[in-house]
């Protein structure tokens, strides 16, 4: 009985002494948090969705930190590095414990909402007025990540959704020019299949894939931006002739194997390189992609179309927009102000580290250079013009709707790609999971 | 507990760290997601108390849930199925083939693989014939040309494709189970029998099966558990799609928490399995005891 008193004496005393240090070590950081530039030793986490060395991205994002380490020895920036489905899911799961890291990102608009709701990010207007940083973004743009006229988050990108074809492949299916009609796009399609060739690259695994060709046609069919939006406010349903029409027309893409044999098996990536390495003629995908295009072996055969008008409805200069994924800070961050500083420093040198290196196409700020003299190909230059003339569009679905809706829609475009539904009950399945999930 | 001869508060102090910890990481979590379930709550910002609105939603509103609820049902049903398969081929082994414990780790490699490596393998086999998948491969060498299918995305075939893969990797994990239950039939027992004339398949009618059934217990049980959690194989090779065709109890509930946001009605989902994984078990229990009674 003794002994055992004694082994559970000593037991008690382990775990109070390891509950001291623990409360030891929770207060010392906490008592941190006040100390600002005094040379203090402080580590700013900065998770980013930029894994892959090899683009350019993942490079620059190390440059700047060293830079930035370099001329503040005391500060250390932790990456924390995951694709982009992994920093979704990690960023969630951390949110519910409210500890996001010092730096994260996170997707405009609808997908932005929550994260603001619940005040987990710092509103970064004072970052955006230090040294003019706010106006080197492109106007309207910094609207995505604003809510009650504060700016929650800072993009690196904002994109648009067009066509790259290989004019090698077309050529060989005896097609001269890329379809500027819906018709011409089947016909196309008919054309590549015959010779063998996969018309249309994709990897529908990755279910916001096909949800972003199919919202192309529908921002034709509507005749122009705004269908979601008016779902929204009430103005339209799912049951609208426009939306209908637009399962009609990509029900006729699948039908006519304009797709690989099993896309919804393909991930995001493996469809990217069906194009990439020349075994897809066609890739419906934002122009953030144009720099590993242009990249890759099939590379010089590559050009751009807008995406055809369906049905004779639809303005060409009219796409879907893709503002990019956006740097936030925490509101919680032990470090706000070395983290802001951090983040003004990186937003403001990021412009300028792009166009060094040739990833400057479909950046959310303006860029002093000349892209031609500085060796960026004719596809760049191309794009660099589409940008020129944009005379509008929709934002993907996903930044428009809630993610409950989001999901329903993703799988009920995903399942267009294996079986034919009648284009009716889809409106219908979107309806009700609009109405359900308001 | 007097047969260790130590005292009652000793094995206390033991027990309580692994206690302890089994509180912290199953007990806890589990009352905590009882109670998220009660919550319309996206995972991030503030939650509402909703009471049981989630699980009426769950049980009579969700056209996903019972699909889902049934495919993984088809999952336990082909894995406990597979089972009896394994102890036979455990009892030939053991009879038939010298150091027959070699061939088991051969067999009980896919086991120890990561189900990601597995799935990306499965998945280039499963592939189309047009993006070179093997086994369609194999199909038209053979002339069967018809029977080529893109087996993970026709919804009809999908799940089975799944299933196959499953049963493949889980084979050597029973028959390990099976064949050590075998091996640790005292083999005295087996030479009596011969003495009274019973051998082959007499004996295992009337040893084998008897002394194995405890053992054949564990293999169901495990077997059944493993396949409510069916999760990470379906994520790999098919995320659940297409359009659902694939998804099991465990992928809604990933599908709910994180894609749809709807962290209560996911923690719902999760619920259910908790209590549906607590009955079977009890049920298998149950018509264990009642069998093992019968035959011993």
């Amino acid at each position: 009985m003794k002994k055992t008193g004694k082994v559970l004496a000593l037991l008690l005393a382990g775990a109070l002494t390891v509950g001291l240090t623990a409360c030891g070590k929770s207060d010392s950081s906490s008592g941190a948090s006040g100390g600002s530039s005094s040379g203090e030793k402080v580590t700013i986490t900065f998770q980013n969705i930029s894994p892959d060395p090899t683009t350019p991205a993942y490079k620059i994002i190390r440059q700047l930190v060293a830079e930035y380490q370099k001329e503040h020895p005391n500060v250390e920036i932790a990456l924390d590095t995951l694709n982009t489905d992994q920093q979704k899911l990690k960023l969630k799961t951390q949110a519910a414990s409210r500890e996001i890291p010092d730096i994260t990102m996170v997707n405009p608009a609808a997908q932005m909402k929550p994260y603001v709701d619940a005040g987990l990010l710092a509103p970064l207007d004072d970052v955006l007025d230090k040294d003019g940083l706010r106006d080197t973004y492109q106007k309207g743009l910094l609207d995505y990540y604003s809510k009650d006229n504060k700016v929650y988050a800072l993009p690196d990108g904002n994109n648009i959704e067009v066509g790259f074809y290989n004019k090698a492949l077309f050529a060989k299916a005896g097609i001269d020019a890329p379809p500027t009609t819906f018709d011409e796009l089947l016909a196309d399609v008919g054309k590549l299949k015959a010779a063998g060739i996969t018309p249309i690259a994709i990897g529908e695994k990755d279910s916001w894939t096909g949800s972003f060709l199919f919202m192309n046609i529908l921002l034709r069919t509507n005749g122009g931006p705004g269908f979601l939006q008016d779902v929204v406010d009430g103005k339209k349903t799912f049951n609208d002739p426009a939306f209908i029409e637009a399962v009609e027309a990509f029900q006729k893409l699948v039908q006519a194997g304009a797709f690989p044999d099993g896309a919804t098996a393909i991930d995001a990536t493996a469809g990217g390189n069906m194009f990439r390495t020349g075994q897809a003629a066609m890739f419906f995908i934002g122009t953030w992609e144009t720099g590993s295009n242009d990249a890759s072996t099939v590379g010089k055969d590559i050009g751009v179309f807008k995406f055809p008008t369906v049905n004779g409805k639809g303005n060409l200069d009219e796409y879907m927009l893709a503002p990019g994924s956006a740097y936030a800070v925490s509101a919680n961050s032990e470090h706000l102000a070395e983290t802001k500083d951090f983040l003004h420093f990186f937003t403001s040198n990021y412009p300028k580290a792009s166009f060094d290196m040739k990833n400057a196409v479909g950046l959310g700020q303006k860029v002093d250079g000349d892209f031609k003299t500085a060796g960026y190909s004719s596809l760049a230059i191309e794009i660099l013009d589409m940008f020129k003339n944009i005379k509008g569009g929709d934002l993907s679905f996903d930044n428009t709707m809630n993610p409950a809706v989001s999901q329903v829609h993703l799988s009920s475009i995903q399942n267009l790609f294996v079986q034919q539904v009648d284009p009716k009950q889809v409106a219908e399945e979107h309806q009700a999971a609009f109405e359900a999930n308001k | 507990m007097n047969v260790l001869k130590v005292p009652a508060r000793t094995i206390a102090v033991f027990v309580l760290p692994c206690v302890l910890l089994y509180i912290g990481t199953v007990f806890i979590p589990i009352l905590v997601s009882f109670y998220t379930s009660t919550l319309d709550w996206n995972g991030i910002g503030d939650a509402k108390f909703i009471g049981l609105a989630n699980f009426h939603t769950l049980l009579f509103e969700d056209n996903n849930f019972w699909p889902s609820v049934r495919r993984t049902l088809m999952y336990a049903v082909f894995s406990i199925v597979e089972i009896p398969f394994c102890l036979l081929f455990a009892i030939l082994l053991n009879r038939y083939v010298r150091k027959g414990s070699r061939l088991v780790t051969i067999y009980f490699i896919p086991v120890i693989l990561s189900n990601v490596i597995l799935g990306q393998l499965w998945k280039t086999i499963y592939n189309p014939t047009s993006m070179g998948g093997m086994l369609n491969g194999v199909l038209v060498q053979l002339g069967l040309e018809s029977w080529t299918h893109s087996w993970l995305t026709e919804p009809a075939y999908a799940m089975y494709a799944l299933y196959f893969v499953s049963l493949w990797q889980y084979f050597g994990y029973h028959l390990l189970i099976q064949f050590t239950g075998v091996q640790n039939i005292p083999d005295e027992i087996y030479e009596a029998a011969r003495i009274d004339g019973a051998e082959g398949f007499k004996a295992d009618r009337y040893i084998t099966f008897p002394m194995i059934v405890p053992i054949f217990k564990i293999s169901v049980v495990l077997a059944f558990i493993g396949s409510l959690q069916a999760f990470e194989l379906v994520m790999v090779m098919t995320g659940g799609g297409p359009a659902h065709a694939t998804d099991t109890i465990a992928t809604h509930m990933y599908n709910m928490s994180f894609l749809s946001q709807k962290y209560g009605y996911g923690s719902a989902v999760a619920t259910f399995l908790v209590v549906f994984c607590l009955i079977i078990t009890v049920i298998i229990n149950f018509i264990f005891n009642r069998v093992e009674r019968k035959v011993t």
